[in-house]
């Protein structure tokens, strides 16, 4: 068996379908492009297929990853037409890449994520304004997110939620403004993804809400994630880079 | 026709994928001028109707046409509906995102009683008058179809046209005169004359119902000459030749039944006596392996489905069933495609094909013995016994199962407490059978699931006129059972048994009820099929105000010299069969599988003209 891994989009009305569906399409789209991918054994067979992470529905990805494995081993251009001739508008292989079999899991790899996140103003804003928001919010020793973990024991009888506190501030490794016109703000973040802990994008959004009382439209905001990266000093690397 | 601005929508509700209707194999057309546009409706949300197998042959029937387009609509979910209304979003079809108030024709599938308010809800969403009355020749015209269309009474007033049987030949020429009369000058009336004389469709508002004063029907006519008094079902003949899709839209969701479904035939020969399928769907017409072997392949390289469903009405008496099966998984087993059985006989069904298939994918097995005793199932002629329920799940246990699921009726004719004893009985004998199971051939962790449904008596079976057990009486019997059935293994399963008694509402009911369920949409019923929806005080006041009474329908014993609301629909099986068959059960008397010996049950004459 050999192991591809392969970076993609999910984009446009792909953004709708939740990372089952997508686990699900890929499965089937595999089958319709003849595709020699392995199976798990046992009594419900699946396809042997990893992923970094888990895209929430709305959120466009130009920086997915997934790692397959293959009966046989394929050209792997050839792979990627095949997979792309059956993908729906919106889904798109870019790189494919044989790796090795001892490689680490995605999941356990990855450690932040980049984005670029459209927040709408209630009114037209100035960057030196968003500048400035942006400062004093990093500036900021403790910037508190309050989890409510759900009690997933359905056999106890009480059905109090426990509460957790967290400190996300260590989380934002990074959060300036990348373009603003009138009251449309694109923001670009790098935050800790995976094994580093898994910050949203719009947790980050909500806390600028509370703490800094930005007055936004949060039901517009649109949030695309740019790229998933191991490393990112002394450089950037992405799962693709460090696989040997 | 504008296209509907969805984005930010999908953005806000659940599920967005249920509204994208881009999925794979989905049809989009060029819209001209002389498009005729089809909306076809099912009265659910998206997981439910993209389960429906007649959904699939028709839409992409119907688009087979070059002028005709038609698209898919379901109901919207709950949220979705809340956001549609502040935005003034009227019902569109998924695939042009056009209002469909502005459509050729709007087609509903009526596959359950409990969805007529949904009908009625999504005809208000769309902004279309939900009375066919109401409904000028610049409206849709309102096509109604589909297994509870044997009893349309209740929804008649909404319908312009139903459609009675297989609607494959029937659908398409109602577009090839619906095509001519655009032509020619169209109005609504005179379409509607001329469809009322093709054969399989019911212009309901051509024929006039009198009522006697205890509420029952004194007579039923048509208002012209030239239509039928007695309107027939219209059936496909040839399976083989008949239309059946060669792909099959692959939806984005986890949809209810996701998988190519292959029909093996129509009609079950068994005659069971509660079951109205067995009676409306006959004669049996069986396609052929070779059909299906063409078919299973278009379907599965275009899907790329993992699945495939052999379905009918009962599976397991296919008569190439063993070549099928094997045909598949020689075919499909090393792209690891599974094969489901849904519907498999006790009786009949070989375990050696089941391992087989299980050993591409394992599932749990269901049975459906349907009542506890001997006596109570020859009432209902399943024609089973304790002992073929005893073998098939010793043999199934023996090789590794240790879930088995049994499903039964509550509230059947002549049903005693014996009989519903009984149930707890077959339970605990299949728990012993395991534990007596040498213990390195069977499984871990027994699972033994007991379902009970209640029964409803239904149009053109040899039940139909009978009544249903009171509410209080079910709810006494299903508690009986809950206490007997408790056992380390044993999971009892029962539903509320308001929504059975709503069902048996509708599903006898007469044109009366048409009041009913336009108070019922304004007062919001929606959704009664889903019990999180399903607000039985709200129909308490709605039958109230309406001045009806619902045990008029369900709780009344009828006599076989009443006219039956139903009684104007011919489906092939007569009333004389059907008094005998209900006399028979009376008697627990046997009727054998019309494959063994003719019952007379009246269909190989009007239909077929000869042997079945």
């Amino acid at each position: 068996m050999y192991r591809i891994r392969s970076k993609f989009y999910k984009t446009g009305d792909m953004v709708f379908i939740s990372h089952l569906d997508l686990v699900r399409l890929l499965e089937r789209a595999f089958r319709r492009g003849n595709i020699p991918i392995s199976y798990t054994q046992g009594f419900n067979p699946h396809p042997i297929m990893a992923f970094a992470t888990a895209l929430g529905i709305g959120t466009s990805s130009e920086g997915e990853y997934m790692d397959i494995e293959v009966d046989e081993k394929i050209q792997l251009s050839k792979f990627m037409d095949s997979l792309n001739m059956v993908l729906p508008k919106g889904l798109e292989v870019i790189t494919s890449k044989y790796i090795a079999k001892d490689n680490k899991s995605l999941m356990s790899i990855i450690q932040y994520s980049s984005y670029t996140v459209k927040v709408v103003f209630q009114e037209k804003m100035k960057e030196e304004v968003v500048n400035n928001i942006l400062c004093k919010f990093l500036s900021l020793e403790e910037i508190i997110e309050i989890k409510e973990k759900k009690n997933k024991n359905k056999f106890k009888k009480s059905y109090k939620n426990e509460i957790q506190e967290k400190n996300i501030r260590m989380q934002i490794k990074n959060l300036e403004v990348l373009r603003i016109q009138d009251n449309e703000v694109v923001l670009k973040m790098l935050l800790a993804t995976g094994s580093s802990g898994n910050l949203k994008p719009e947790t980050v959004i909500k806390k600028l809400q509370e703490i800094m009382g930005l007055q936004i439209e949060p039901e517009k905001t649109r949030v695309h994630r740019l790229e998933l990266l191991v490393e990112i000093e002394p450089k950037s690397l992405t799962p693709l880079d460090i696989a040997e | 026709m504008n296209k509907i601005e969805l984005q930010d929508l999908l953005y806000k509700v659940e599920k967005p994928a249920r509204y994208l209707g881009n999925e794979l194999n989905s049809i989009h057309k060029i819209i001209e001028n002389n498009t005729i546009r089809y909306a076809f409706c099912f009265p659910d949300i998206y997981e439910v109707g993209m389960s429906h197998l007649g959904m699939k042959i028709l839409y992409h029937l119907m688009n087979t046409i070059e002028d005709v387009y038609c698209e898919r609509v379901f109901a919207p979910s709950i949220d979705m509906e809340e956001e549609m209304i502040k935005h003034k979003i009227p019902l569109f079809a998924l695939e042009s995102r056009e209002a469909i108030k502005d459509f050729d024709f709007i087609g509903f599938t009526l596959q359950y009683e409990l969805s007529y308010t949904n009908i009625l809800n999504m005809l208000s969403l769309a902004g279309v008058p939900i009375y066919s009355k109401d409904r000028s020749s610049d409206n849709p015209i309102v096509i109604l179809g589909g297994p509870c269309t044997y009893n349309p009474e209740p929804i008649a007033d909404f319908a312009d046209i139903i459609i009675l049987g297989e609607a494959e030949e029937v659908q398409i020429e109602l577009l090839d005169l619906y095509r001519h009369y655009k032509a020619t000058g169209y109005t609504k009336e005179l379409f509607l004359q001329e469809a009322a004389k093709i054969a399989g469709v019911y212009v309901p508002s051509l024929y006039q119902v009198k009522y006697h004063e205890d509420g029952t029907i004194s007579s039923f006519n048509p208002k012209m000459s030239g239509i039928p008094s007695k309107i027939k079902k219209r059936i496909v003949e040839d399976l083989d030749h008949a239309y059946y899709p060669e792909t099959m839209i692959v939806p984005y969701l986890d949809v209810v039944h996701d998988r190519v479904v292959l029909e093996v035939f129509r009609g079950c020969t068994r005659g069971c006596r509660f079951c109205q399928a067995g009676m409306i769907y006959r004669p049996i017409r069986e396609r052929s392996l070779e059909k299906l072997a063409e078919l299973a392949e278009k379907l599965l390289t275009s899907t790329g489905y993992e699945e495939i469903s052999l379905a009918s009405l009962s599976t397991s008496d296919y008569s190439e069933l063993h070549n099928l099966v094997r045909h598949l998984i020689d075919e499909y087993s090393k792209n690891r495609v599974g094969i489901s059985l849904p519907s498999l006989r006790l009786d009949n069904f070989s375990l050696e094909l089941i391992e087989e298939i299980q050993k591409v994918r394992k599932t749990g097995l269901t049975f459906a013995p349907e009542a506890g005793s001997q006596r109570l199932r020859d009432v209902i002629n399943k024609g089973l016994t304790e002992k073929d329920l005893m073998q098939a799940t010793q043999k199934a246990f023996a090789s590794g199962w240790s879930s088995v699921k049994l499903y039964f009726m509550m509230g059947l004719p002549t049903e005693t407490e014996e009989d519903l004893l009984g149930i707890k009985e077959l339970a605990f004998k299949v728990v012993d059978l395991f534990y007596d199971t040498p213990k390195e051939q069977r499984g871990k962790g027994l699972n033994v699931t007991i379902s009970t449904a209640t029964f409803v008596p239904k149009a053109f079976t040899p039940f139909q006129w009978e009544p249903q057990l009171t509410l209080e009486e079910i709810h006494t019997r299903q508690q009986l059972l809950k206490q007997q059935l408790k056992r380390k293994n044993v999971i009892y399963n029962y539903h509320d048994a308001k929504t059975s008694f709503l069902e048996a509402v509708f599903a006898r009911g007469d044109r009366k009820l048409s009041k009913v369920l336009e108070l019922a949409m304004n007062e919001g019923c929606k959704f009664d099929g889903w019990m999180e929806h399903f607000n039985y005080s709200k129909w308490e006041s709605v039958f109230k105000k309406a001045g009806i009474s619902p045990e008029f329908y369900v709780n009344r014993k009828r006599e076989y010299d009443e006219i039956l609301p139903w009684d104007h629909i011919d489906v092939g099986v007569t009333k004389q069969f059907l008094i005998r068959e209900n006399e028979k059960a009376k008697q627990g008397e046997l009727t054998q599988d019309c494959r063994t010996n003719c019952s007379g049950c009246g269909i190989n004459e009007g239909f077929i003209g000869g042997i079945c």
